[in-house]
């Protein structure tokens, strides 16, 4: 496996810029073979982490997207009832006569009749295996968490009817939460935890670099600047969230694509629909694009 | 590797020892921990500090809020030569001339220097006492509007320990309702597939039996409303840690606090480490050990936050004496639109200082009249009493 350095050269390549700590944990999750959760503000860069990491190791990427009200049955596997009921009724007109309980119950119970869902399909992936994303595991409720305890701990998991389902090649699990509610202390356990920050300013400047490569450099500038200051102490008190990367780089493409060419008090106004995504919030910055867009210390 | 093997020199002790230190500032730290962390600083490799840092806050930590006691207690583990010298002056009675101004935290310093944690102890204890008798002879209201800024200090490792404590053996049990979950239930509606299929090959395939699934039930929203004013000031503080660390479980929490006016201090609670949320309320709160305005407080919470009830669902923790002192035909009006627009009112009392009280004075009364239920504690000297107060009085109203 390769270093630090390799995962932020090789992660770069695939368009994602990687501070040192988030490499190091993804890193340590790969060396370790540890599912590694991440927390973080909505618009980090979480998921796409998972994404570009399985570009990387040229694996599959199996997404769950959490939700409240997931079950077992939507996440690991469910039976195929339809195609069982039909067996079972075709059984029965052939051997209408004769008892065959024992045999009918392995008949009905087969692989073939299984629905995979994500957690199984990562088990069963082929060589190299695969990157599952457990997105916003928080979204999902309390009993979910527990369904996950072994396939976190040791990859595999448990069908009553089959038996135990080990991983062919251990996947890599990265989780992901917007802590809307903690975590249960056994999930947190089996995996590795990393908080991920919002970037400083040079990271944010050569993400949007990659990611809005028609923006003049001026902009970019321009951008990561007030961006940096809008999640920074006085100005970002009024709101009642920051923009995330995401944010910025929409609103760079959306600055791009108006022609601008440095960012007025007007197409701040126009635009900050893009940064914001409460009224509160539009109006808190109408007043503050003054301060925002003079030049810095 | 292992431990005291001569090659990696004294590297796994000095591991060991910090992730102890990590224990004793309650960071929650177990020996499998301890033996990945020694695991990952292999992987990383020790020429770095940055990454053995980022390896071990992976391994150590997974709490956001422990995450500036992990950052403060590296660093003044695995220091510089130079700040070594400085921490140790910090620590010597003696040398304290050298010492530079120590901004840790309470928990940090206490971990790092366990021999004194009792003797901070003891020294806490003093100036508590001293409070208990001013408290006595402070309980008369009044009409002036007193601005002031609450000054909480950080809690100490034994306070947070028994908050923690008592948040967890003492559970609030809130009344719950159906969500979209589904269970297998008896009373259900939809067909239990997994179960229905069970059954039938019991009985050679014939669907004898058709077991139901139905919603599962969650608790509901909690609004806890808290009173700051003059008489309750000696509680505020570990009331306000303990209902933190209580209601952390609730997703559905807000949480306000009222003297002469209303602050919403629920984005504070969202702060996970209790030193940082009672930070935020001193930077927040500038009513602190006012009068009590109920009424006023009341009408606020209807202008400025009325999205934060959830209509005929959410249950309403009112923590106050009711020695309000504005105007009752207001209280009046506010309480019955605050009834109106909640599952129900609950209101403990935690400052009911004799035997045979009556809910007399007008805003004690008015509140006794609107809610659904209510307790009152006699002679309140201990956290203790008032969690369990607390959960009796919320779990009342189940269905």
């Amino acid at each position: 496996m390769m270093s630090v350095d390799g995962l932020i050269a090789a992660l770069r390549a695939q368009g994602y810029e990687a501070d040192r700590a988030t490499a190091t944990s993804v890193y340590l999750s790969l060396v370790l073979g540890r599912p590694l959760l991440l927390e973080g503000e909505p618009g980090v860069g979480k998921t796409e982490l998972a994404k570009a990491l399985a570009k990387v190791l040229g694996r599959s990427l199996l997404r769950l997207q959490c939700y409240d009200g997931l079950e077992l049955r939507d996440a690991l596997y469910e039976w195929n009832y339809a195609a069982q009921m039909l067996h079972l009724r075709a059984a029965g007109v052939h051997d209408a006569q004769q008892s065959l309980v024992p045999n009918l119950e392995q008949e009905v119970y087969q692989s073939k009749y299984l629905i995979r869902r994500p957690l199984l399909q990562a088990l069963e992936a082929p060589e190299p295996g695969a990157v599952l994303l457990i997105d916003e595991v928080d979204r999902a409720d309390e009993p979910f968490e527990a369904f996950l305890l072994e396939y976190l701990g040791e990859y595999q998991v448990s069908i009553p009817e089959l038996g135990t389902i080990k991983a062919l090649t251990k996947p890599v699990t990265i989780l992901t939460s917007n802590r809307t509610r903690d975590l249960n202390d056994a999930v947190k356990r089996r995996c590795l935890f990393h908080w991920m920050d919002y970037p400083d300013r040079e990271r944010e400047l050569s993400i949007l670099r990659t990611q809005v490569p028609q923006a003049s450099e001026a902009l970019s500038e321009q951008v990561s600047r007030i961006v940096n200051k809008l999640r920074s102490a006085p100005f970002a008190d009024a709101f009642s969230r920051a923009p995330g990367i995401a944010e910025s780089v929409e609103w760079a493409r959306a600055l791009v694509a108006l022609n601008t060419l440095v960012v007025d008090p007007e197409v701040l106004g126009d635009t900050a629909g893009i940064l914001f995504k409460q009224r509160e919030d539009v109006a808190q910055l109408l007043p503050m694009s003054a301060s925002l867009l003079s030049p810095d210390e | 590797m292992q431990l005291g093997d001569a090659r990696v020199g004294k590297w796994p002790i000095n591991l060991l020892g910090f992730a102890r230190a990590l224990r004793r500032s309650g960071v929650p730290v177990d020996s499998a921990k301890i033996a990945l962390s020694l695991q990952a600083a292999v992987a990383v490799g020790l020429e770095q500090k940055a990454d053995l840092k980022a390896a071990l806050s992976c391994v150590l930590i997974n709490r956001l809020e422990d995450r500036a006691v992990f950052h403060e207690l590296f660093e003044a583990y695995f220091k510089d030569p130079q700040v070594a010298n400085q921490l140790l002056a910090q620590m010597l009675p003696t040398a304290q001339g050298e010492a530079l101004a120590n901004t840790r935290k309470p928990r940090v310093n206490e971990a790092l220097n366990p021999k004194r944690a009792q003797d901070v102890q003891n020294k806490n204890n003093q100036p508590d006492k001293e409070q208990e008798f001013e408290l006595d002879a402070a309980m008369t209201a009044s009409d002036l509007v007193r601005l002031r800024q609450s000054d909480f200090g950080a809690l100490g490792a034994e306070e947070f320990k028994l908050v923690q404590r008592l948040a967890m053996q003492i559970p609030m049990i809130l009344p719950t309702y159906a969500t979209r979950r589904q269970r297998a239930s008896r009373a259900g509606r939809g067909l239990n597939w997994p179960q229905t299929f069970r059954q039938a090959l019991k009985t050679e395939g014939e669907f004898l039996v058709l077991p139901k699934r139905g919603p599962q039930r969650q608790p509901l929203p909690l609004m806890i409303i808290v009173d700051i004013s003059g008489s309750m000031e000696r509680y505020a503080r570990l009331l306000l840690a303990f209902l933190h660390q209580a209601t952390v479980q609730y997703p559905k929490r807000e949480v306000m606090v009222f003297g002469t006016g209303l602050t919403r201090l629920t984005p504070i609670f969202q702060r996970a480490d209790p030193d940082e949320m009672l930070q935020g309320v001193n930077d927040t709160v500038k009513d602190f050990a006012a009068g009590t305005l109920l009424g006023r407080s009341l009408m606020e919470l209807k202008a400025r936050h009325p999205r934060t009830l959830v209509a005929r669902k959410s249950v309403v923790l009112l923590i106050t004496d009711g020695l309000d002192t504005g105007e009752s035909a207001e209280l009046d009006v506010s309480l019955q639109w605050l009834k109106r627009h909640c599952k129900s009112l609950c209101w403990l009392n935690p400052l009911l200082r004799f035997e045979g009280y009556q809910p007399l004075a007008k805003g004690a009364s008015l509140l006794d009249r609107y809610a659904d239920a209510k307790i009152a504690i006699h002679n309140l000297t201990h956290l203790e009493q008032l969690a369990k107060a607390l959960a009796r009085v919320v779990s009342s109203k189940r269905e």
